[in-house]
């Protein structure tokens, strides 16, 4: 009972990384009908920022809120010069692109900081916390972890919802033909977009770094978790993508704990399918089916 | 307050629009007509600045408008209505009307300017938190055209308002168009294959045919004129 429990409450851990993932990736998919397979890497840049930020003697707070803004600035960069040119060519054209971009960062990450495996910190006590007089394996940092996820969700829900800027960014993504005739500044807003998502790779970034192997190939795996959450959760909606997130953090976790961890990525590629087959408008989605 | 000289469009080797001259006037409306693929829409296409145009120039209240993007354009108060397919399906009645709103009216007076719209299309407001894809075909012109209002435009570019709407919608339609135009300042380019309903409304009537003006005039004598009716006009 013990480990069940102890299993589940890891799996909420991982999969809420996975949610933050899946936003990002649902974002730019949503601005930009583009998936964006360097966003993983893009968040392990940052957070390799943050950690020579930190090795510097920077604070944790600061070296954090750094690496989020960098995510913002590195993701709008990348809207304007590399994917902006590839307005109405081939869908493959972004594919291909984003593909080298998450190989370049890599390379580029391995020859500055090296492509050894190292620690992360923690912004809190990575010790499980004790309820009652057992001790969970659920620690403070996986409370922090949680409640950043959640909030960041029900931040970017709030602004689609209820602000003037959000309901432009939904009228931008949905139709940014009539927007524009609207006067509506569409590039702009998907350059926004980008910057969002991009900030939200770089959280994820930050709270899986203490709990993985820490390289520049450590976001890889965590990608490949959070496509599938994004699939699950209908790749558009925020709440689907936190409810995708949890499933296929659960789904990985029991897997990792009574088969064995080296079937994780097999086990999520085969929830992959599983979804595509049966329900491929995802859990939340809309029974619009983009091909990519 | 529009003026186009010359205007001339290709897309590759097509040669789509060739050498269009003509003016619209604040307070008046001006029918482009012309069979399929005569130019109608790449016309507008090009005003609003969604087509690039390849030589020539519009202006808008003497500021050049060729080159400019879609977005800039708006924000001078040029509002296209573009053919059929222009309600964001997605948002509700009232957020594609409040979408009107963001450029041309101060943040204060937003919500009066939407409401505005819903009394002059009742039905709309009746449907205002439904999504705009639960619309009839009528009412989703009310929307585009209510939009457009919102936008506070100076100029209206319409194209095909009254497409699957029953004749007597068009009627009402064309009779608001008139309506609008009589007072505060504003002008409007309508594009029309119900030339017949078009010229009912219109100052002044320009027919494309294979890209080029053929004949610019007053409506009433068009409406007079049997070949041209038989040639280009289908009526």
């Amino acid at each position: 009972m013990g480990l069940f429990v102890d299993i589940l409450l890891s799996g909420v851990a991982q999969g809420m990384v996975f949610a933050a993932i899946a936003l990002a990736l649902g974002l730019v998919s949503r601005a930009t009908g583009i998936v964006n397979f360097a966003q993983g890497a893009m968040g392990m840049f940052t957070t390799f920022i943050a950690f020579s930020l930190l090795s510097d003697g920077v604070g944790y707070w600061p070296a954090f809120v750094a690496a989020l803004a960098l995510g913002a600035v590195l993701g709008a960069a990348v809207e304007r010069t590399l994917i902006r040119p590839l307005q109405g060519k081939p869908a493959l054209n972004p594919v291909i692109v984003t593909i080298g971009l998450l190989i370049v960062l890599e390379g580029a990450a391995g020859s500055i900081w090296g492509n050894v495996a190292r620690g992360f910190p923690a912004a809190f006590s990575q010790r499980g916390l004790v309820i009652g007089r057992t001790r969970v394996a659920f620690s403070h940092f996986d409370v922090f972890l949680v409640c950043a996820v959640v909030v960041l969700v029900v931040a970017i829900v709030a602004l689609f919802r209820w602000t003037n800027l959000g309901l432009r960014m939904r009228a931008a993504a949905f139709s940014p033909e009539v927007s524009r005739l609207l006067g509506v500044r569409v590039g702009r807003l998907f350059t926004l977009a980008w910057a969002l998502a991009c900030a939200a790779g770089s959280l994820a970034g930050l709270l899986v770094a203490p709990l993985s192997s820490f390289s520049p190939y450590f976001m890889d795996l965590n990608l490949v978790y959070g496509f599938t959450a994004a699939v699950l959760g209908g790749l558009l909606s925020p709440v689907g993508a936190l409810v995708g997130g949890l499933v296929t953090g659960l789904a990985i976790a029991l897997v990792g704990g009574y088969v064995g961890p080296d079937l994780q990525p097999i086990a999520a590629l085969a929830l992959l399918l599983l979804v595509l087959m049966v329900r491929p408008q995802g859990l939340f989605g809309t029974t619009k089916v983009r091909r990519v | 307050m529009l003026h186009v000289e010359g205007l001339s469009v290709r897309y590759g080797p097509v040669r789509a629009l060739e050498s269009v001259s003509f003016e619209a006037r604040s307070g008046s409306i001006t029918t482009v007509l012309g069979a399929n693929g005569a130019g109608k829409t790449t016309l507008l296409r090009t005003l609003s600045g969604l087509v690039p145009s390849h030589q020539g120039t519009a202006s808008f209240d003497g500021q050049r408008i060729t080159g400019r993007a879609p977005e800039a354009i708006a924000r001078l108060g040029v509002s296209h209505v573009p053919e059929g397919r222009g309600v964001i399906a997605e948002l509700t009645v009232d957020e594609n009307l409040r979408l009107g709103t963001f450029v041309r009216v101060r943040r204060g007076d937003r919500r009066a300017v939407v409401d505005e719209i819903y009394e002059r299309f009742p039905q709309l407001r009746d449907k205002r938190h439904r999504s705009a894809s639960t619309l009839s075909g009528g009412e989703r012109q009310m929307l585009v055209i209510g939009r457009a209002l919102a936008c506070r435009p100076r100029l209206l570019l319409l194209d095909e308002p009254s497409l699957g709407l029953s004749p007597i919608v068009t009627a009402q339609l064309m009779a608001t168009l008139r309506e609008l135009t009589a007072g505060d300042g504003l002008g409007a380019v309508l594009v029309e294959q119900n030339a017949r309903s078009a010229l009912s409304v219109a100052d002044w009537a320009i027919v494309l045919n294979l890209g080029r003006v053929v004949v610019a005039d007053r409506p009433a004598r068009l409406a007079a004129d049997a070949d041209l009716r038989r040639h280009y006009l289908g009526f």
